[in-house]
């Protein structure tokens, strides 16, 4: 009789952050994820932000370009803000990039909550010429 | 007991005051005490030294900006801007789609260039909805409209300079039905009501 190991993973905030940028710039007509004062500092001294964030946890809310993650009792909630492709429509491409990534984070364990996206932008796409 | 942390000259004078207006004139009590003006002359050299570190910072290759920074941080301020007041397009149970009035400003600008003649200049949009909730209702900070899961029913009113020359009713009728082709491909909403004024014409 063999024992089976028992495994266990913490999911924070920060990877379901992680997981859902992937999965948006992944994305048919997503161009970017708007970047934010929070991202800015980490690229700039990473060591300014510790006065301004707090660290991804299982219970907390993790900010990062574009990106709020949370978790609240097995389920992740998320907000992005994104700028999609003018040669895309904007509401279909929120509509897939939400369904993207309520199944990655399904893949996780957790429960996917509501994602809710904002279109902060609509542009051209850099090098595509305009007719 | 409670000590003072402020050091002070023999005269009772903080060295702290002395160093904030050491770039100034001597008051009448520093013109004729000895202490303040030893202080003054010492930190002088100080504020001289420090001078030159600034300067010599200043012009510290290893301390210049690394390329690109200056666009990061106009990315960011762009940004910031982006997020102002936004306008609720879809809510369901699995989340909300919201748009920033910029994006559909942008939009609309964009299908204005198309037309020959016309300068776009200003643009609002208001959003309209027969059983809209009351605004601000989902959102307290009030910085976002809302629609209902129908739809929005947007309005926008388009201020534009137009050309001289051109047939305006014509080529105003022609921006209309540009913006009424640009939203629904580009955002997947109807333009709704398209209000356009005329306030200046241009020399071509």
């Amino acid at each position: 009789m063999s024992e089976q190991p028992l495994q266990g993973s913490i999911i924070t905030s920060q990877l379901i952050a992680s997981i859902a940028t992937r999965t948006t710039l992944e994305t048919p007509g997503v161009l970017r994820l708007e970047p934010a004062i929070q991202g800015f500092l980490a690229r700039l001294a990473p060591a300014a932000l510790q006065n301004l964030r707090s660290p991804g946890s299982q219970h907390g809310t993790y900010r990062h370009n574009g990106v709020t993650a949370t978790i609240s009792d097995g389920t992740a909630r998320v907000h992005l803000e994104i700028a999609t492709d003018i040669a895309y429509t904007a509401l279909q491409v929120a509509e897939t990039v939400r369904q993207r990534v309520r199944e990655s984070i399904s893949h996780t364990g957790l429960t996917p909550g509501t994602i809710d996206v904002t279109i902060v932008a609509v542009e051209p796409h850099r090098g595509a010429t305009m007719l | 007991m409670a000590l003072e942390d402020i050091p002070r000259l023999g005269c009772g004078r903080s060295i702290d005051r002395i160093w904030a207006t050491i770039d100034r004139l001597p008051t009448a009590h520093e013109e004729h005490c000895e202490q303040c003006q030893t202080a003054r002359t010492r930190l002088q050299r100080l504020g001289e030294a420090t001078r030159l570190l600034c300067e010599s910072d200043l012009h510290d290759p290893a301390l210049k900006p690394r390329p690109g920074i200056e666009n990061a941080i106009m990315d960011v301020a762009r940004a910031e801007v982006r997020r102002g007041s936004s306008i609720l397009l879809r809510s369901a149970d699995s989340g909300t789609t919201e748009i920033s009035e910029q994006a559909l400003s942008s939009l609309i600008r964009v299908a204005a260039a198309a037309i020959p003649g016309v300068h776009s200049r200003r643009c609002r949009i208001e959003i309209r909805s027969a059983t809209a909730s009351p605004a601000g209702e989902d959102h307290p900070s009030g910085t976002t409209r809302t629609a209902t899961n129908a739809g929005p029913r947007l309005i926008v009113n388009l201020w534009v300079a137009a050309a001289q020359g051109i047939v305006i009713p014509r080529t105003m009728e022609a921006l209309r039905q540009e913006i009424g082709n640009a939203l629904p491909a580009g955002v997947g909403i109807g333009a709704g009501t398209v209000n356009i004024t005329v306030e200046d014409l241009y020399d071509v």
